[in-house]
C-alpha cells in the first residue's frame, strides 16, 4: 500500500514540479490568466489548499473542544494533513508572484530605508495570519505526539483547542478578505467569510474522509457532516447566484449534486463509492474556487486551463500524497493506535474491539455528558484554569500593541493605526497565550522535557521570533559603523563628516554626490541631481529641514541625526556639488581649449 | 549495459567537455534583441483600438475625492483633465504616451487577447488612464507600498519595492493598471525613446504617472525661477501645473 501510494505520488508530482519549474521561469504568462484580476490557477489552488488546511485542525480541535470523542488515529491524520496541506499552500502564493525574490516585503518588517509593508493590505494581514496560524497547528500537532510520552501533556491539548477553534475562524475571515475586502464586484459581500468557512469544511472533510478510506475504515459522523456541508455550500451558491447572477455549473454537478448519492446505500456502503464521493468533491471545489478567483474564467479575454495549470494541480496532488504517507510512516512508532476508537467506526475488526472499549468505559462524554446532568460551568471547567493565565497575558499584550499602534506612521505613506491592525489581534493573542502557556508547562510545571535536538529547535525559533519582533519594532540595521558615529558628533572636519555621509546617504546619493546608480534603478520617479545650482537655490536651511523631516522619498533623520549633523552633512553635500562643477568647469574649459585649437 | 569503466570516464569527461565548449560561447545566453521600429508601436496602437473592449465603455470613474494620505499637501494637487467635446478619438495621445514612457509592446499572442501594455487606452471612444483617485483603491491593498500617493495627488508606482502580487490589477475599478507579463527588452518589444523614464522590469505593475518626470522638471524650473523674478510666481506655477 505505502509503496503503491509513494509510486502514484511520484507520478503526479514529477510532472508536476516540470511544469511548476516552468511557470517560475516563464512567469504569470505561463498559466491560465483572467484579464481583469491577473490572479490565476495558483491563487485558486492556494485558497483551495489553505482551505484544506484549515479544516483538518478545525476537526480535530472542534471535536477535541466540544467533548467529541474522535480516536486518536482520525484525530492525528485530521492534524498532519492540516501540516502537509499547510506546507503545500505557502508555495502558491509565493509561485504567483510576479518578483519572487522580493515575496518578503510582504511581511511587516521595517527595513534600514523605513519601508514596512502596507498594514492595510489583506494580503498582509493574511501573511501573519497564516503564519501564526502555521506555529500553533504544528505545535498542536507537536504535542499530540508527544502526548505519548508525556501523558500529563494530554491536559494541554483541550485548552490549545480552544484557542485554535476561534483563530481557525478568523484565520479563514481573513483570507476571504484578500477577495471580499476588494473592488470586484463578484468578490463583494459580507457572507464571504461564512462562505469560505464552509467550503474549507466541506473540503477538509471529504479530504479527512478519503484518507480514512485509504486506512481501510470510515467514520460515519463525518460523512454526515460533509452531506450536511453539501447542502450549505449548495445553499450559498443558490443564493450567491440569486444575487449576482455568476454560477459555476461544474462546481454545482461534482460537489452539489453528486455527494447526494450518499443517500444510496449501495454507493454509500462502498468503499470505491466514497472514495469517488470524495474525490468529485474535491475536484468540483478546486474548479469552484478557479471560477472565484478569475471572475472572466471562459470568456474570450482569459485563457483556458492549460498543461501548466493541471501540472500545478498534480504538483500539489503529489507533493500531498507523498509528504503526508511519507510522514506518518516515519513518525508510525508515535502513531500507534492505542485502543481508545471513536464512536462509530466500522467496516473492520476495529468495530468490536471499539464497541467492547465503550461498555467498559465509564467516563462520559460530548452530548451524553449533557444529558446525563454533567454540565461542568465554563468557569470552573479545568480547561479555564490552565488558560486563565496565559490568556490574561495575550489579552494584556494585545491591549499593550493597541496602544502603540494608534495613529502611528512607520512609514510616510503608510498608516499604522488601530483599523488596520483589527485582523491582527486575535492572532496575537493565541500565540502570546500559547507561548506563555507553554513556557509555564516546561519551566514551572515541568510537565515535560525536551531532547536536545528539539532544545535547539525550539531555541532557534525563539530567536527568530524575537529577532522578527525586533526587526517589526526598529527596523534593520541604519546605524553607521563606530567611526561614522564618532564622526558625526565632531562634525567640524569635513573627512569627518565625509565619513558619516557614506554611512549614511551614500547609498543612494552616491559618495561623490551624484546618483548612486542603485537608487536610480530603484526609485521612480528619478530624484533631482544635488548640483551646485540646485543646491543653492534651495539653500542650506530648507535642505536641513529636508534632511531631518524628510521628503517624498527621503527618510526622516530627525531622531537618528543632530540639528548640528544635519547641518554638517549638507555642508559637505555642498563641498561635493562645487567640487564637481569645479571639475565641470574645468572639463567644459579644455572643451573649449580643444575646439579653439581644432581650427 | 556493456560499459566498462574506461568507457564511463571518457563519456563523462566528454560532456563536460561539451558543457566548456557551450560556456566559452562569445553570443551571451541574454543577448538584447534589437530595438523595434516607431512604425510596430504605430501598428499596435491601431490595433488596440481596433480591439477596444466592449464590456468596459462604460465604467463608472471615481470622482476624486480628498487626499485621504498622511502629509497629504494642501496646495498642489495635480490631475487630468480632457475636452472630451474636442476629442475626436484618433488614438494619437496612445503613441504619444507610448513614446514619453517606454511602454514597451507585446508579443502577438498577447495582443490577440487585448492584453496590451498601453497606460492610456480608448474606452467609448474616449481617452482612459488611471484615474489618480483620490482614497485609491490600488493603494489599499498593495501589500508592499510600491503602490503610493505622493503629497500632491499623484497615484505613483515604486517599480523596485512591487513584488508583482497583482492585488492593485485586481482591484482597479477602471482596470488601468497594467502588468508586465514579458521580459520586453529581452524580447526586443521595447525601447527607451525617453530616458528620464526607466524601462520597466518583467513582473511589476505599470500604469499612467501623470507623466511625474515632466512635472519634476518643471518644478525645478519653478525652484530656479523664484529669486528672479517674485513677481512671476503665479505664472510659473500655472506653467508647472
Amino acid at each position: 500500500m505505502f509503496r503503491a501510494l509513494m509510486i502514484a505520488g511520484l507520478a503526479l508530482f514529477l510532472p508536476g514540479a516540470c511544469a511548476l519549474g516552468y511557470s517560475v521561469f516563464q512567469g504569470p504568462s505561463s498559466w491560465m490568466t483572467d484579464a481583469h484580476t491577473f490572479w490565476g490557477t495558483p491563487i485558486s489552488l492556494f485558497v483551495f489548499w489553505i482551505g484544506l488546511a484549515h479544516a483538518g485542525t478545525l476537526l480535530s480541535a472542534v471535536f477535541l473542544a466540544l467533548d467529541i470523542r474522535l480516536d486518536r488515529r482520525t484525530a492525528l491524520i485530521a492534524e498532519l494533513s492540516t501540516l502537509v496541506s499547510l506546507a503545500i499552500a505557502a508555495v502558491f502564493p509565493l509561485m504567483h508572484l510576479g518578483v519572487i525574490e522580493n515575496f518578503y516585503m510582504v511581511a511587516p518588517l521595517l527595513d534600514a530605508r523605513g519601508n514596512i509593508a502596507n498594514v492595510r493590505s489583506p494580503l498582509v494581514w493574511d501573511f501573519c495570519c497564516i503564519a501564526v496560524y502555521a506555529v500553533l497547528s504544528l505545535l498542536f500537532f507537536a504535542t499530540h505526539l508527544k502526548a505519548r510520552s508525556y501523558p500529563a501533556l494530554d491536559m494541554f491539548r483541550k485548552p490549545m483547542a480552544w484557542l485554535l477553534f476561534p483563530l481557525v475562524l478568523w484565520v479563514h475571515t481573513v483570507v476571504s478578505l484578500d477577495f471580499a475586502a476588494t473592488f470586484v464586484p463578484e468578490w463583494r459581500g459580507a457572507f464571504f467569510p461564512v462562505y469560505f468557512i464552509a467550503g474549507a469544511i466541506f473540503s477538509g472533510l471529504a479530504l479527512v474522509n478519503l484518507l480514512l478510506c485509504t486506512e481501510g475504515y470510515r467514520v460515519r459522523l463525518l460523512e454526515r457532516l460533509q452531506l450536511i456541508c453539501s447542502w450549505i455550500l449548495c445553499a450559498i451558491w443558490i443564493w450567491d447566484y440569486m444575487l449576482k447572477g455568476s454560477f459555476c455549473t461544474s462546481a454545482f454537478v461534482f460537489a452539489g449534486v453528486l455527494p447526494q448519492f450518499r443517500m444510496v446505500s449501495a454507493i454509500r456502503e462502498n468503499k470505491w463509492g466514497r472514495v469517488a464521493i470524495s474525490l468529485s468533491i474535491l475536484l468540483g471545489l478546486f474548479l469552484e474556487r478557479q471560477f472565484l478567483v478569475s471572475p472572466e474564467f471562459g470568456s474570450p479575454a482569459s485563457s483556458s486551463l492549460g498543461w501548466v495549470d493541471w501540472g500545478l494541480l498534480a504538483f500539489s496532488a503529489g507533493a500531498f500524497v507523498l509528504l503526508f504517507w511519507g510522514i506518518q510512516y516515519s513518525l508510525k512508532r508515535f502513531m500507534e493506535v492505542d485502543g481508545s476508537y471513536f464512536g462509530e467506526v466500522d467496516g473492520s475488526d476495529m468495530a468490536e474491539v471499539e464497541e467492547a472499549e465503550l461498555r467498559d468505559s465509564p467516563v462520559v462524554y460530548g452530548v451524553e455528558k449533557s444529558k446525563k446532568g454533567f454540565y461542568v460551568h465554563p468557569w470552573s471547567s479545568e480547561e479555564y484554569y490552565v488558560l486563565r493565565l496565559p490568556l490574561l497575558v495575550g489579552f494584556a499584550v494585545t491591549i499593550a500593541f493597541m496602544f502603540w499602534a494608534i495613529e502611528r506612521l512607520p512609514f510616510e505613506n503608510v498608516e499604522f493605526s488601530l483599523a488596520h491592525v483589527v485582523p491582527l489581534l486575535y492572532p496575537l493573542i493565541a500565540l502570546v497565550a500559547v507561548i506563555v502557556l507553554y513556557a509555564r508547562a516546561y519551566f514551572v510545571q515541568k510537565v515535560f522535557a525536551l531532547h536536545r535536538l528539539e532544545k535547539i529547535v525550539a531555541a532557534a525559533l525563539l530567536v527568530l521570533a524575537g529577532a522578527c519582533a525586533g526587526t517589526f519594532y526598529a527596523g534593520g540595521s541604519s546605524e553607521g559603523s563606530a567611526d561614522a558615529r564618532k564622526s558625526a558628533s565632531e562634525f567640524g572636519d569635513l573627512d569627518l563628516v565625509g565619513a558619516a555621509w557614506n554611512a549614511r546617504c551614500a547609498t543612494c546619493h552616491g559618495t561623490d554626490g551624484k546618483f548612486n546608480e542603485k537608487f536610480v534603478r530603484e526609485f521612480y520617479p528619478v530624484p533631482q541631481k544635488l548640483d551646485l545650482q540646485r543646491v543653492d537655490s534651495l539653500g542650506v536651511d530648507s535642505l536641513v529641514n529636508v534632511v531631518l523631516n524628510g521628503r517624498g522619498n527621503m527618510n526622516p533623520y530627525a531622531g537618528r541625526l543632530t540639528y548640528d549633523e544635519a547641518r554638517a552633512l549638507v555642508n559637505y553635500m555642498r563641498s561635493l556639488a562645487v567640487r564637481d562643477s569645479a571639475v565641470a568647469a574645468s572639463a567644459a574649459g579644455k572643451q573649449e581649449v580643444a575646439n579653439d585649437s581644432t581650427p | 549495459m556493456g560499459m566498462d569503466r574506461r568507457e564511463f570516464i571518457k563519456s563523462c569527461s566528454l560532456v563536460a567537455m561539451m558543457g566548456l565548449l557551450f560556456g566559452c560561447r562569445k553570443v551571451s545566453l541574454e543577448a538584447l534583441a534589437a530595438e523595434p521600429s516607431l512604425g510596430q508601436f504605430e501598428d499596435e496602437v491601431k490595433l488596440a483600438m481596433s480591439l477596444s473592449k466592449k464590456h468596459l465603455d462604460l465604467v463608472r470613474v471615481p470622482m476624486p475625492g480628498m487626499l485621504d494620505i498622511p502629509g497629504a499637501s494642501s496646495v498642489n494637487r495635480f490631475g487630468m483633465a480632457i475636452d472630451l467635446d474636442l476629442c475626436n478619438g484618433c488614438g494619437k495621445c496612445i503613441l504619444a504616451c507610448n513614446v514619453e514612457n517606454n511602454v514597451p509592446l507585446v508579443p502577438a499572442e498577447d495582443a490577440g487577447r487585448g492584453r496590451f501594455m498601453h497606460w492610456v487606452e480608448m474606452r467609448g471612444g474616449a481617452p482612459l488612464m488611471c484615474a489618480h483617485c483620490g482614497k485609491a483603491p490600488c493603494e489599499r491593498v498593495c501589500p508592499t507600498g510600491a503602490a503610493n500617493h505622493t503629497p500632491d495627488g499623484l497615484s505613483a508606482m515604486m517599480y523596485k519595492r512591487c513584488t508583482g502580487s497583482r492585488f492593485c490589477g485586481a482591484n482597479c475599478p477602471v482596470q488601468a493598471r497594467k502588468f508586465n507579463f514579458n521580459d520586453a527588452r529581452k524580447l526586443g518589444l521595447a525601447r527607451q525613446f525617453n530616458k528620464e523614464v526607466p524601462l520597466r522590469d518583467k513582473g511589476v505593475m505599470e500604469k499612467c504617472s501623470l507623466c511625474l518626470h515632466r512635472l519634476q522638471d518643471d518644478r525645478l524650473k519653478f525652484k530656479r525661477k523664484v529669486p528672479a523674478c517674485p513677481a512671476d510666481k503665479g505664472a510659473s506655477l500655472v506653467c508647472a501645473a
